[in-house]
């Protein structure tokens, strides 16, 4: 056995149902950065909350709404161990990464930027990391930062040589870029932010799924992620925070839940986190969202991240071998999960379509990341994606398929 | 797996071997279609003999479907007067556009290699960016 092989894990598409269903048998799915499948387990959660303890949460007082505020509570303890958050409280419930980073961006951002401060992003953020601080900055007179790439795509720190300036409120970053795939130094950029007091924001939605994190270590002063790309249910993501940022936030959406006394005049926000989860909680998806913990705590993270650091660096050296093939970023030591490329002459959209005729899922397009798609001069990149089920045949038959995509347009 | 193969070898010859393809030099009006969402980008120009279209040429990038549906637009409107050709514009508008499924006319000329992106709504546009830079073309005139 080669050591790459030893490195795999066993076979996990029996876990997910719809990759075991006849009809999708000879799918190989390689689109986990958009979104991955679900086990059984996340489902059936999901079921039996719906079946067997399902009420309105810190509303009732009848014992089932009390047993429904439990498991939601319970998923919450869940999801604060899986990051290493201290408390509990420091987990907020969100619909997704997106509403996330808008909750701090309006929130807590938007009253601590005064006209000529900076917020620094990357030139590789996703459209959810970067407009909302385009526009609070726009409003704020602030302006917003960006640091530039290397060629190899890792972040070219020297060149923003503002970043730990004085005027620097908040540096929010991704740490797996959706399009490039490589690690970004976020413990050591978080460690120099802390030595100046600059908070920083971990944008985690496609790291959460593949690489251990332990927000401990981490000191991130926020860390967002979407349960969806995680195994988990679509509709539900996290934001941590660290209780000091909380209580400087603001929260976002108003309305039921979130506030204590309410008068015609004033009203008194209701404490942390329930303060910023207005509205009835979803419940459902907070119950998937912890089993998808569990699921991904029983293989267990070490193993996960090298399972998938095996396939993307087997199928970054097979896809660089092929001729009239450019991967967008080379592979780095630190590359993980995400593959982009791009084939001089054939349309993104072309090699996708060829590929899905082929059985084989992967995205293209500009993947949410147009200053990215710009500053590469380019409008759209073809990306194979990695998860826990996929194997070496899924390697394979991408080839394969790439090899027809060549033949028809050659 | 695939239905009909997306890829027929009229479109496929259609965009390796794209007519009337080139600069657009002496035309009597250039409009421009695009798709921001996928970077395609088409410009048509048209060249006049009294009423008809003497010559319809394109120029721009794209997708295979894009560059074949500018191939097919030119040769299917070339010689054709302006009502014509926006006539087969309102036609092609409404195969892949919203049109409804009951009055829509199948074409029956080379345009057919085209029927089968109706099945796939994400790459319609594509198809339509050639003709709209045609019909903004036909009425600039
Ligand atoms: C890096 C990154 N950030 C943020 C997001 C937004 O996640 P969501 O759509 O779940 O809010 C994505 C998802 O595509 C992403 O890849």
């Amino acid at each position: 056995m080669s050591e790459s092989a030893f490195l795999l894990l066993e076979n996990k598409i029996a876990d997910f149902p719809l990759l075991q269903s006849a009809q999708h048998s000879c799918l190989h799915y390689l689109d986990n950065a958009a979104t991955t499948q679900k086990p059984a387990s996340v489902i059936s959660a999901m079921a039996d909350c719906y079946q067997s303890c399902y009420a309105p949460i810190h509303r009732g007082l009848y014992p089932l709404a009390a047993a429904a505020t439990a498991l939601y509570e319970n998923s919450r303890v869940k999801l604060a161990g899986f990051i290493g958050a201290e408390k509990s409280e420091q987990i907020v419930f969100t619909r997704s990464t997106t509403e996330a980073i808008n909750m701090v961006a309006w929130g807590w951002a938007r009253n601590r930027l005064q006209a000529g401060d900076y917020i620094w992003v990357t030139r590789m953020e996703h459209h959810s990391n970067f407009l909302p601080w385009q526009r609070i900055c726009k409003l704020c007179n602030a302006k917003l930062r960006i640091i530039e790439l290397h060629e190899d795509g890792t972040l070219n720190l020297d060149a923003a040589t503002e970043l730990f300036s004085k005027r620097t409120r908040l540096i929010a970053l991704c740490h797996v870029s959706n399009v490039l795939g490589g690690v970004n130094p976020v413990g050591a950029l978080c460690e120099q932010a802390a030595a100046l007091n600059i908070p920083v924001l971990v944008d985690a939605a496609q790291s959460v799924a593949h690489i251990p994190i332990d927000v401990g270590v981490l000191d991130c002063d926020f860390l967002v992620f979407s349960a969806h790309k995680m195994y988990g249910p679509t509709g539900i993501g996290a934001l941590y925070a660290k209780s000091a940022r909380l209580e400087e936030m603001e929260p976002l959406l108003l309305g039921g839940g979130m506030v204590d006394e309410v008068s015609d005049e004033t009203r008194s926000w209701s404490a942390i986190p329930a303060r910023f989860e207005a509205g009835s909680p979803n419940l459902a998806d907070a119950v998937g969202f912890a089993a998808a913990v569990d699921y991904l705590g029983g293989i267990g993270m070490r193993r996960i991240e090298a399972h998938v650091d095996s396939l993307t660096r087997r199928a970054g050296a097979a896809l660089a071998r092929i001729d009239g093939l450019r991967l967008i970023a080379p592979m780095t030591p630190t590359s993980a999960s995400i593959i982009s490329f791009d084939m001089p002459g054939i349309h993104p959209h072309d090699i996708a379509q060829v590929l899905g005729e082929c059985g084989v899922a992967v995205r293209a397009g500009h993947h949410c990341c147009q200053p990215l798609m710009h500053s590469l001069g380019l409008s759209a990149t073809t990306r194979a994606s990695f998860g826990v089920y996929n194997r070496q045949d899924d390697i394979d038959a991408l080839l394969a398929a790439i090899d027809r995509v060549r033949r028809l347009f050659a | 797996m695939a239905k009909e193969s997306f890829y027929s070898a009229v479109l496929l010859d259609h965009f390796r071997h794209s007519r009337n393809k080139g600069e657009l030099d002496g035309a009597d009006i250039v409009r421009r279609g695009h798709n921001p969402r996928c970077g395609d980008e088409i410009e048509v120009g048209l060249y006049l003999q009294g009423e008809k279209l003497a010559q319809v040429k394109f120029r721009g990038r794209g997708c295979s479907v894009c560059m074949a549906s500018a191939s097919m637009m030119t040769e299917a409107v070339t010689g054709c007067s302006k009502q014509e050709a926006y006539h087969l514009w309102e036609e092609m508008r409404d195969l892949f556009g919203d049109g409804n499924e009951n009055d829509v006319k199948h074409p029956t000329n080379n345009l057919q290699a085209l029927s089968v992106v109706r099945e796939y709504p994400a790459r319609q546009r594509c198809v339509l960016i050639s003709w709209e830079a045609l019909r903004d073309a036909l009425r600039g005139l």
